[in-house]
């Protein structure tokens, strides 16, 4: 009973976010990127809860469409990531030899990899930035950690009473991983879920404050952008937009530990 | 075997993994170029560009051979340094201006290194040794845990905003006037998250060494704590600090191109936004390889580094 409460706990965050996000949706009058020019850089008021940035677009509805597509996009990446690499490293470490060794130095490279750079890279060779296109170049380096955890976690597991026993009565290796071993490494695999979709909402984040972010600007980086540019003219386009990257990565951290079994 | 021959060994493994990593980076550079919807000499020109005015941008980059003899050509190319003239400043190489932007990235990076691994071990041992209250020490590791949690793209700004604009205690680094103080700056900021990892990894790990024997017949021999924990401990935690410095490089390099991009310094970064922006195909090449040459180049001396640090690394072992 507790632990189911803790658990709530640790999503709070996030449903809080997405809904406020939504609501925000919900109140915004006309689509979210709409100018008014007379109202460029307009400090909070109670019409404009955020205030305006740039050609007077209103932060609160901005900052709520983009909230809500990073958060998707993370959410996501990191299923995807999660769905590749568990079964991957689950299969390295019940094979064992070197596909076991090959597996784990790979993802060691991957985890070290410059993937913001490599994502600046991809992105610079696109046309136009999109969403799908992004969450492709992530994918290329999430799988990575859920793959090492799965690795690590396996081993303890194939060496276990029931593991052993599955093979005795001669369940395959397939058999063994899918209904002995998968389902009891799900627990400590899907903690990494919330530092991956943290870590995502921060380079979407990061390539669209460089300039590489979706078209149209709908972004939490995009904000950000705006906040540096009108510094010492609006410093509250700034606070806001750090706060919401801040918010959003912070909580999908959290949420990750709900996963914790 | 001879320590001397380990260590080599060990090295020639990690030199080879790290071209390894150059080469698929700038291999996946290469085919993104080329295999993705659109034309990249359509990328370069625009799309009112007349068929002529194409064909002369693919024979210039060579687009129009096969992609075999492309890549051979690319291959060579890198190692020869040469991968042909900037295609927005003809004359020059590319390989001149990505080795004009490198070096700004690598001093940024390199100060911020220092920093963070200082500022991250100073901290551990304050949270480690016998001189702070307990309680003290608790915060200290909190402190490591949340800096860690906040994302330097978030933070950044609004340190910058509040530092350099409202109280103008520091210089705006992109200020040209700016110099070794908003550079000192700008590593400051970079080294905040990269030390708080290394606060929380090194801490993890003197816990660990504190129970060592070798520890406690220092302590026993009557040596100073400090003596005790900078000689005698510090090594034995190298190992780990060295591997949170490699595993978090990639995420500085982004960091830099960050800051860079928000100070309008000269650097990588700005250079492969440059090269993006103006469609350079040969520069955005060569700057992303440099970027991973970097990377495999700091974590080449971080294998070094550790290995001359911690007797463990060199010494006997299996």
């Amino acid at each position: 009973m507790r632990r189911k409460a803790r658990r709530w706990l640790d999503l709070a965050p996030l449903l809080v976010l997405i809904g406020a996000a939504a609501a925000g949706v919900a109140l915004t009058k006309g689509p979210a990127g709409r100018l008014d020019p007379a109202q460029a850089w307009c400090a909070p008021s109670l019409a404009r809860p955020l205030g305006c940035g740039e050609a007077g677009v209103d932060l609160a509805a901005l900052l709520s469409v983009a909230e809500l597509r990073a958060i998707a996009l993370a959410v996501v990446v990191a299923l995807a990531g999660f769905a590749v690499g568990t079964p991957l490293g689950a299969a390295a470490a019940i094979v064992r030899g070197r596909f076991e060794r090959a597996v784990e130095r790979v993802c060691d490279l991957v985890q070290a990899f410059p993937s913001f750079i490599l994502a600046l890279a991809v992105m610079s060779a696109v046309r136009a930035p999109s969403r799908v296109a992004l969450g492709a170049v992530f994918a290329l380096t999430a799988w990575a950690p859920f793959a090492r955890l799965a690795l690590a976690q396996t081993r303890v597991l194939r060496d276990a009473a029931f593991v052993e026993a599955a093979v005795a009565l001669g369940r395959g290796p397939l058999g063994v991983l899918a209904r002995h071993v998968v389902p009891n490494l799900l627990g400590v695999v899907a903690v990494q879920l919330g530092s991956t979709g943290a870590a995502i909402v921060i380079s979407e984040a990061a390539l669209a404050f460089v300039g590489l972010g979706p078209p149209g600007g709908v972004s939490l980086g995009g904000v950000l952008d705006q906040g540096v540019a009108a510094m010492l003219r609006a410093p509250h386009v700034l606070l806001v937009g750090s706060a919401a990257v801040f918010a959003t990565s912070a909580a999908l951290l959290v949420a990750g530990r709900a996963a914790e079994g | 075997m001879a320590a001397a021959v380990r260590v080599a060994r060990v090295l020639a493994a990690r030199a080879i993994e790290s071209l390894l990593v150059v080469l698929v980076l700038a291999s996946l550079v290469f085919f993104a170029l080329r295999l993705l919807p659109g034309d990249p000499a359509a990328l370069v020109l625009g799309d009112e560009a007349s068929p002529v005015e194409l064909a002369r941008v693919r024979a210039l980059l060579h687009l129009d051979e096969p992609l075999a003899t492309q890549y051979a050509r690319f291959l060579r190319g890198l190692v020869t340094l040469d991968l042909g003239d900037s295609f927005r400043r003809p004359g020059t190489s590319a390989m001149a201006r990505v080795g004009e932007a490198v070096v700004p990235t690598a001093v940024l990076a390199a100060i911020a290194v220092t920093i963070g691994a200082l500022f991250g071990v100073a901290g551990a041992v304050a949270a480690s040794g016998p001189w702070l209250p307990s309680r003290a020490r608790v915060w200290v590791e909190r402190m490591f845990v949340g800096v860690a949690a906040v994302p330097l793209v978030a933070f950044a700004p609004v340190a910058t905003w509040a530092l350099a604009a409202r109280w103008r205690l520091v210089p705006l680094p992109g200020d040209p006037e700016a110099g070794a103080a908003g550079l000192l700056f700008a590593s400051t900021l970079l080294a905040v998250p990269l030390g708080a990892h290394v606060g929380r990894v090194a801490r993890a790990a003197l816990a660990e060494v504190a129970r060592a024997q070798f520890l406690v017949t220092a302590k026993a021999k009557g040596m100073a704590p400090l003596r005790v924990w900078v000689v005698h401990a510090l090594p034995a935690v190298a190992g780990p600090v060295v591997t949170t410095v490699a595993t978090q490089l990639g995420a500085l390099l982004g960091g830099a191109v960050v800051l860079e991009r928000m100070f309008e310094r000269r650097g990588l970064g700005t250079l492969i936004l440059e090269a993006y922006a103006t469609r350079d195909l040969p520069v955005l090449e060569g700057a992303v390889v440099a970027a991973g040459l970097l990377f495999a180049l700091a974590q080449a001396v971080g294998s070094a580094t550790h290995a001359a640090i911690d007797p463990r690394a060199r010494g006997a072992g299996p």
